[in-house]
């Protein structure tokens, strides 16, 4: 039994309570925040009193992530958000900076033809290794590290995300301590940008394989406690956040901060709100729309090239695709319907631009630079009909010997694909062509060829999703002929059932050519007949987005090794 | 009563099992986790083929199922794709208390529902206790000030409160008492986590970050919980025995606390006990948008991904509680209606 009274009091107290906590914490988020805190008086003492030391305050940053990782391990993810945090408690053999070259971290210097690191037909890698890198519990990394990591990568005991390119290697041997050669048994060219993505250290995880058969289950892959970076991990709070502290043991330039928070955000308006607050030092993945209101609430946007680009590609399966698209009129027709420019302004605030080649964030390959199809619906027109497609019905669908040009376009269901699919759907209605879009849930589309995936069945005539070359390497596979996924052999990645021999032959050519002149000369030829035959349209670049606070200070990013410099980053009051 | 609780323990069993089978076979329809493991790029052939086999992916759903239940220990799977089974299995199955290992975390399942059941129950029972003190309040004198002029606004703000869908309330008390507050240089709540992680996980911390989540989810609920109880509590007090206690000149507090209120939270009882089980499953859209590490998110987040192992093994623990709580329901009712009998 309850008295009234006591109920009453005791919501009264709960009410009492809240307020109370409300201005408690006011001042703990005011704490948190970047640009908001008043900057502390000076303080002095009387000269009888100065202490003999201060302790200086805690640099301390907060990053935000819209995604939380699976885990943090180099072989068991390939999610961004988990790359991008190696470079804070592990190391690349080879990083690239914000040009996307390639600079030497572990190595003494990056492998060529020239220094001898590299044989005269690209088989043998030989790596010479610095001598001054421990781990951060002072054990050496050595050769040993690397030829664990291989071994990992490849054992059928680990449910590793991904094994190459370490299953394209023969053999991984160590001279000495100091020295690691890598052996293949064909010349492969995407080595320098597909090797050594981050060590692990042997001396932590090896006895863990001896013992259990795998690593799957070791500490290490979800709280990687002991690394060879500039931070080391600390602490990791499921759906909350992670911290990484300064290494003291680090080989390199200590880092400037002493502390980075990551916290773990469900979505861009929760990320918005936190920057504009000043809760938080830096968001990634921005979506161009909260691009302006950030700026206005004085952070800076950094747009860095990611090797990724938004295309549409052609499916042209003759048994089940839309007869139309095996002329390269109507494909060309298509991409000169589409007001790609206009999307690029209206729907991303100008802030990508239309992409022409597949290399189109690797300049060196896209040599000579192409120029994407113009809007010019006027000459889409002309080639339809002189491809025999005309409205013979009047209905305002083109047709041709009693087919429709009705053409099924499929993507994920992400909002800004959805926005640009009704935008396309008007375009090609106004050359005459009906585009059916249909919006898949990306587990759904991108399931296998033996699961029935829409994508790799090649149901739609045209699919849409983001992709680029291996980069920072040009290397591609997806068009190879016998890529093509069939009922007898299910596993291939031409999910657009294009067999051009041509194009077969100088995708085969490039990956084995070490000599980037050669290798620039075949991509060129590639890009060309991509370009002339439209077996794919650009529709914009889709670049790594952050936001920066105005405390961070020497923040540089890589489209690679994004965080490549994040012992030089620094906070400023 | 006891045989009558183990009997409907017993009856539990075949139900859990062909709920088992149902979400199983649904689950299997949601999406392919191994389709996005390729991070930013598709999964290329060849690890697609590896992984499906790995995780054991590649079996049929009616195998997949026996797995899940009663384990692989039996039998040998073949790893390396050399097409044999050379190496055993160490799965026990669910009922040797296995629940499996997430694709996604490739962490114990059970490990990673642990982490996350605390911090539901946290926000889940301050959520359903605000609830049920405030609906007996409110319902209470609603129903003894029948007609009066705060039993209107009450109805008013009732009708009004469960109008609302919970994320309308959510994105409003965060932009009034958090954004604007701000704004206005008044103390603000946070609008994300569960505690400053700067501060660390302490009482106060998680109090503070409670205040929002919780006023969202507890405004429906106790808009609809008040009218239940106004509404029963009047149909109690116009019964004749009340009218005999009045008469008999028992304290008005013992008349309508003992006598009345007994009797009219009996559906009160029914409707608590169908919601104790929904606890363990937290607050999907509540959770989500304040970025509470709970139940709810780690569901919305897995289905996402097509992760089997941990959303079965979140959707059979609310099964059981179900059954459980429903059993339990049944005795609390009993015990407040003696007249009801089981046996």
């Amino acid at each position: 039994m309850i008295k009234k009274s006591v109920s009453y009091t005791l919501f009264a107290i709960f009410m009492a309570a809240s307020l109370v906590l409300s201005g408690c914490a006011g001042k703990v988020a005011t704490q948190v925040a970047g640009g908001d805190t008043p900057p502390m008086p000076p303080t002095t003492f009387p000269a009888t009193n100065v202490p003999a030391t201060t302790v200086p305050e805690k640099k301390v940053a907060t990053l935000i992530f819209t995604q939380e990782f699976d885990n943090l391990s180099p072989l068991y993810s390939d999610m961004w958000f988990v790359w991008t945090t190696w470079q804070m408690f592990d190391h690349w053999a080879w990083e690239f900076d914000s040009n996307n070259e390639p600079f030497p971290v572990l190595v003494t210097e990056i492998p060529s033809v020239a220094n001898g690191g590299v044989n005269a037909d690209g088989t043998v890698i030989t790596m010479h290794l610095r001598k001054d890198i421990k781990w951060s519990d002072n054990v050496p990394m050595t050769a040993e590290d690397f030829i664990f990591t291989w071994q990992m990568a490849v054992s059928p005991q680990n449910t590793v995300s991904t094994t190459y390119p370490y299953d394209v290697i023969s053999t991984v041997e160590a001279p000495d301590p100091q020295t690691v050669v890598v052996t293949f048994s064909e010349p492969f060219a995407p080595w320098l940008a597909n090797l050594w993505h981050g060590i692990l250290p042997a001396h932590i995880l090896s006895p863990i394989y001896q013992a259990d058969g795998t690593i799957d289950n070791a500490e290490w892959i979800k709280k990687p406690t002991v690394g060879c970076g500039p931070y080391n991990f600390a602490e990791w709070e499921t759906a909350s956040f992670a911290r990484f502290v300064r290494n003291d043991n680090y080989w390199g330039t200590p880092a400037k901060i002493d502390e980075i928070f990551i916290r773990f955000v469900p979505d861009d308006a929760s990320q918005t709100a936190a920057l504009k607050a000043g809760d938080a030092d830096m968001g990634t993945f921005i979506a161009y729309s909260d691009v302006p209101g950030l700026q206005d609430a004085g952070l800076k946007i950094v747009i860095e090239p990611s090797g990724y680009n938004e295309f549409m590609f052609f499916t042209l399966n003759p048994e089940k695709n839309n007869p139309a698209l095996q002329d390269v009129r109507v494909r060309k027709a298509i991409a000169l319907a589409i007001n790609r420019d206009g999307i690029n302004t209206d729907l991303h605030f100008g802030l990508t631009k239309t992409p022409a080649s597949f290399w189109d964030a690797l300049p060196y390959y896209n040599n000579p630079a192409l120029s994407p199809y113009p809007f010019d619906p006027a000459q889409a027109k002309s080639l339809l009909d002189a491809a025999g497609w005309i409205d013979s019905d009047g209905d305002g669908i083109r047709d041709k010997d009693g087919v429709k040009l009705e053409i099924s376009h499929a993507t994920t269901i992400r909002e800004d694909r959805q926005d640009v699919q009704a935008v396309m759907q008007q375009d090609l209605a106004d050359v005459g062509i009906k585009l059916d879009v249909n919006p898949v849930d990306d587990t759904l589309f991108f399931a296998s060829y033996a699961d029935n995936g829409p994508a790799a069945r090649g149901e739609f005539d045209i699919q849409e999703w983001s992709d680029g070359p291996l980069f920072p390497d040009p290397d591609i596979y997806y068009w190879l002929c016998d890529q093509i996924p069939t009922d007898a052999s299910p596993v291939g990645d031409n999910w657009f059932y294009i067999c051009d021999e041509q194009l077969d032959s100088l995708i085969k050519l490039q990956s084995t050519q070490v000599d980037p002149i050669a290798r620039q000369a075949t991509i060129s030829q590639i890009n060309q007949l991509f370009y002339d035959k439209v077996y794919i349209i650009g529709m914009w670049q889709d670049p790594d987005v952050y936001a920066l606070g105005s405390r961070l200070q020497n923040v540089k990013f890589s489209g690679v090794t994004m965080f490549y410099n994040i012992a030089e980053w620094d906070l400023v009051p | 009563m006891t045989r009558y609780i183990i009997r409907r323990l017993l009856q539990g069993i075949p139900l859990l099992f062909i709920i088992s089978v149902v979400l199983f076979a649904l689950m299997m329809s949601v999406g392919d986790p191994v389709a996005t493991m390729g991070g930013r790029r598709v999964t290329r052939a060849d690890d697609y083929e590896r992984l499906k086999r790995q995780l054991g992916l590649d079996k049929p759903i009616y195998v997949q199922y026996i797995y899940w239940l009663a384990g692989n220990t039996w039998t040998k799977t073949d790893l390396n794709g050399d097409g044999i089974a050379e190496t055993p299995g160490k799965r026990l199955g669910i009922l040797r208390g296995d629940f499996g290992i997430s694709l996604v975390d490739r962490m114990p399942v059970m490990q990673v529902i642990g982490e996350r059941i605390p911090n539901t129950l946290i926000l889940m029972l301050a959520g359903e206790l605000i609830v049920i003190l405030g609906a007996l309040i409110v319902g209470v004198y609603s129903a003894i000030r029948q007609y009066s002029v705060l039993d209107h606004v009450l109805t008013a703000l009732s009708f009004i409160g469960y109008s609302m869908p919970i994320f309308f309330i959510a994105l409003i008390s965060m932009f009034v008492f958090s954004v604007l507050f701000k704004k206005w240089g008044l103390p603000y709540l946070p609008t994300v986590g569960m505690f400053d992680p700067q501060a660390g996980k302490t009482i106060t911390q998680v109090i503070y970050h409670m205040i929002l989540p919780v006023i969202s989810m507890s405004v429906v609920s106790l808009a609809s919980y008040s009218r239940y109880i106004r509404s029963t509590m009047l149909d109690v007090l116009n019964q004749d025995y009340i009218r005999t206690a009045r008469s008999k000149g028992l304290p008005r507090r013992s008349v309508i606390f003992v006598h009345a209120l007994k009797n009219a939270s009996l559906p009160i009882a029914t409707i608590v006990g169908l919601d104790l089980p929904f606890l363990l499953g937290g607050a999907v859209v509540t959770e989500r948008i304040f970025a509470w590490p709970g139940m709810g998110r780690l569901f919305l987040d897995h289905v996402n991904r097509a992760d089997t192992p941990v959303v079965m093994g979140s959707l059979m623990l609310v099964a059981v509680a179900v059954i459980i709580f429903q059993i339990i329901t049944d005795v609390v009712y009993a015990w407040l209606d003696p007249r009801i009998r089981y046996d």
